[in-house]
């Protein structure tokens, strides 16, 4: 015991101490902070209010009725959103194209100089043949074409039903849609989460055993085929028996995930929480930015997670450990991963595959394949709680699962780390397995 | 410590095709030098491996300090020393040491004083906080050797341990075994440079091809190889001296190094003969000594030609 203790502190010890570590555990959150504040930083910079001229050649109220639509059109909610477009109506009768022209040399320049960011003409032809004109340096930004088609449409369509004699108010209640609010319950109780929360959940935890599977699973790999490679196996396997060595590594460079992933869990959570400080704090209104919440843990889900989380990490990682000591060579070990990954992959899709239906059949099913229950509990656990005897035999299973795979992956590494120089057939790897 | 320390019999291992060891049984006896000797190829770290347990024999026993086969669980009073040089190479020096003494099963803080100590003694203290890779390969090899004694191991296996060394260097450890065999403690190291077996060793094995051809004290060695050898050397009329070494009545072998030369004299051998003749021809003898046979004539001569055609080194260990 206290030898596996040893191995464990020098993997997790000279893991931590590397420069990779600490670069990736800073960058991540950096780059997730980035997420949250660019767009929103580049929304307040570029679409500022917009000064707008409307040549009006309508001959009846549209064109009035449009300038105030506009003029009432806010960037973002609350009470101190700034106006989207600032209106100067300019009725041209029949001269729309020469009052065009002659307010274009104003139009789409600096800032700073007077003039208009853009020009939009109506005319009667807008109601009859659904068609108006902008002119501006801005043509480009969907966003900003698509929001100005927006606030006119309506106009457009009321001025059209008004002409068929019908009541538009009466159009806009009936053809009002329904919004059904989602509001999780769990045991009873009201969890305060939406369903798209609680997806965005279910998908995340998913991912990040995906994720460390396949970043920590391939370091477990790599540094057994490099402690093959320096020879430092003979010094080991003199001292450690082979579970000791590879128990003590898997659990070591797990200890490593779980640092990591709580670092980032840590700083996501906090960057959530804290998400409108922040923003004002770099001057950005909160409206502008990409709303972003870190989906809460239940301390049952959190438990049931961790669980999983690190028979799934022991289950694969072990299965690393054996491709590692199969090989010789890291590209070796390339190659003979294949089937391990193919496990990763289908266990992180039949995620997706079985979110849609997490109580259907194939959902049951897949909880007790010891390779995939890692990937499936989490996910049906967050999105309903699963009675206990389930949860105690999809444990019972993956445990069982686990010590079969460790059983022969140790058998794999036992022979494995001594024998050098060609890649391991599957002749070889059975005959090991059975000899070992 | 009474009876052997390491005892293998009749222990035989096939790698695919070939016979890296046959029916080879050795004893160490407990405390002094066992030198496993022979030439490359031999089956001498195979022998090793298997008495550490790191490959099992095909055929055949091995005990260690008394248990069946040096199982791990004595791995704290053996220490080892492969052929196939490994260290950690991010790793901090005495970060690495205190590593493999925790491995041992020695607790980490003994294991960290301990190395320092080591470190002081074989002189590279100033090293300990620098990562391996930093270190020359001399220097490697000195804390891989701390590596293997740090725990205070009764028994210590070291896998040619002076290979790769330089004279100063060899010496630094050489006198490290010396220091631990007088301590009491048990070494066994295999060699292929006789001059050093011959210093050192109490008992020798000699194997060649995988097979035993050689055992027992260095004196029983000698007095059993028999003949009665003279080394000489002269300064001049190298010629003449030869032609009387090749009189067949009065020399049976001659290993000839120009300057000097290691004879066995022909039975029933007077060297008062050789002396005489030797000074009649005027070939200026610096040194006429009757002596037992060196160790390396007695490894040419059982080994021999068979050294020259030792098979190739099997790569894979399965």
């Amino acid at each position: 015991m206290h030898k596996i203790w040893a191995v464990i502190r020098r993997e997790f010890v000279e893991r931590v101490r590397t420069r990779a570590f600490l670069l990736s555990t800073i960058l991540f959150p950096l780059f997730m902070a980035a997420m949250v504040v660019i767009p929103g930083f580049l929304m307040s910079r570029s679409t500022g209010t917009q000064r707008l001229a409307m040549v009006d050649a309508t001959s009846d109220q549209l064109g009035q009725r449009m300038a105030t639509s506009l003029s009432a059109a806010r960037i973002g909610r609350g009470e101190a959103a700034l106006p989207r477009y600032v209106v100067t109506r300019i009725p041209a009768a029949d001269r729309a194209i020469a009052v065009r022209d002659s307010l274009l040399p104003m139009t789409g320049r600096s800032r700073k100089l007077e003039g208009f960011e853009g020009i939009l003409v109506v005319t009667d032809s807008t109601v009859t043949q659904g068609k108006a004109e902008y002119f501006g340096a801005n043509v480009a930004s969907f966003d900003d074409m698509r929001e100005l088609e927006q606030t006119i449409r309506p106009i457009v369509i009321g001025r059209r039903l008004e002409g068929l004699g019908v009541d538009l108010d009466q159009v806009m209640k009936s053809v009002q849609g329904i919004d059904l609010v989602t509001n999780k319950v769990a045991d009873g109780k009201l969890t305060g989460e939406s369903g798209a929360a609680t997806f965005a959940l279910a998908y995340a935890m998913g991912f990040i055993l995906y994720f460390s599977l396949l970043i920590f699973g391939t370091q477990v790999m790599n540094s057994i085929v490099e402690e093959k490679n320096n020879r430092i196996v003979e010094i080991l396997a003199s001292s450690l028996t082979p579970f000791q060595m590879m128990l003590g590594k898997v659990v070591g460079v797990g200890l490593v995930a779980l640092l990591q992933i709580g670092i980032w869990a840590g700083a996501a959570t906090f960057f959530s929480a804290n998400q409108a400080k922040i923003l004002g704090a770099l001057g950005i209104a909160s409206s502008g930015a990409m709303p972003f919440t870190f989906p809460a843990m239940g301390p049952g889900l959190l438990i049931v997670f961790l669980v999983f989380f690190s028979l799934g990490f022991l289950l694969y990682a072990a299965m690393y450990a054996a491709v590692g000591a199969m090989s010789s060579t890291t590209q070796d070990a390339g190659q003979l991963q294949m089937p391990v990954m193919m496990f990763v992959l289908v266990g992180f899709f039949s995620v997706f595959a079985l979110i849609r239906d997490p109580n259907g059949t194939a959902a049951h099913v897949l909880s007790f394949v010891p390779m995939l229950t890692p990937f499936v509990i989490p996910m049906r656990y967050s999105i309903s709680p699963l009675p206990m005897v389930e949860l105690l035999t999809a444990i019972a299973v993956t445990v069982l699962g686990l010590l079969a795979v460790v059983w022969v992956a140790a058998r794999i590494y036992r022979v494995g780390i001594l024998s050098y120089g060609k890649k391991a057939s599957m002749r070889d790897m059975i005959r090991w397995i059975r000899t070992a | 410590m009474n009876g052997s320390v390491v005892k293998v019999e009749e222990v035989t291992k096939r790698f695919a095709g070939h016979t890296a060891v046959e029916r080879l049984s050795i004893e160490v006896p407990g405390g002094g030098i066992f030198g496993l000797l022979g030439p490359n190829g031999a089956g001498k770290s195979t022998t090793i491996r298997m008495i550490m347990n790191i490959i099992t024999p095909d055929e055949g026993r091995i005990s260690v300090l008394g248990g069946i086969s040096a199982s791990r669980d004595l791995s704290s009073r053996i220490g080892y020393l492969p052929e196939e040089r490994g260290l950690y190479k991010k790793m901090k020096v005495v970060d690495q040491l205190a590593f493999f003494g925790e491995a041992k099963g020695i607790p980490h803080r003994t294991a960290r004083t301990k190395s320092g100590e080591w470190l002081a003694r074989l002189g590279i203290s100033d090293w300990a906080v620098k990562k391996v890779e930093d270190l020359s390969k001399g220097m490697q090899q000195k804390v891989q050797f701390i590596g293997a004694l740090l725990h205070e191991p009764d028994l210590v296996i070291l896998d040619e341990p002076f290979s790769g060394l330089d004279p100063v260097n060899s010496q630094v450890m050489k006198d490290v075994v010396v220091d631990l065999a007088r301590q009491g403690k048990t070494i066994l190291f295999s060699t292929h440079i006789m001059e050093q077996a011959e210093k050192m060793c109490d008992r020798i094995v000699i194997i060649s091809r995988g097979r035993k051809v050689v055992d027992g004290t260095l004196a029983e060695v000698k007095r059993d190889f028999g003949g009665r050898h003279v080394a000489l050397s002269f300064t001049r009329n190298a010629d003449r001296a030869a032609r009387v070494l090749a009189d067949r009545s009065l020399v049976a072998k001659v290993d000839d190094y120009g300057a000097t030369a290691e004879v066995e004299l022909a039975s029933p051998g007077d060297p008062d003969r050789l002396l005489h003749t030797l000074v009649q021809e005027q070939v200026g003898l610096a040194r006429f000594e009757v002596v037992e046979a060196s160790l390396q004539s007695i490894f040419i001569a059982k080994v021999g030609i068979e050294a020259a055609t030792a098979p190739a080194k099997e790569t894979v260990r399965a």
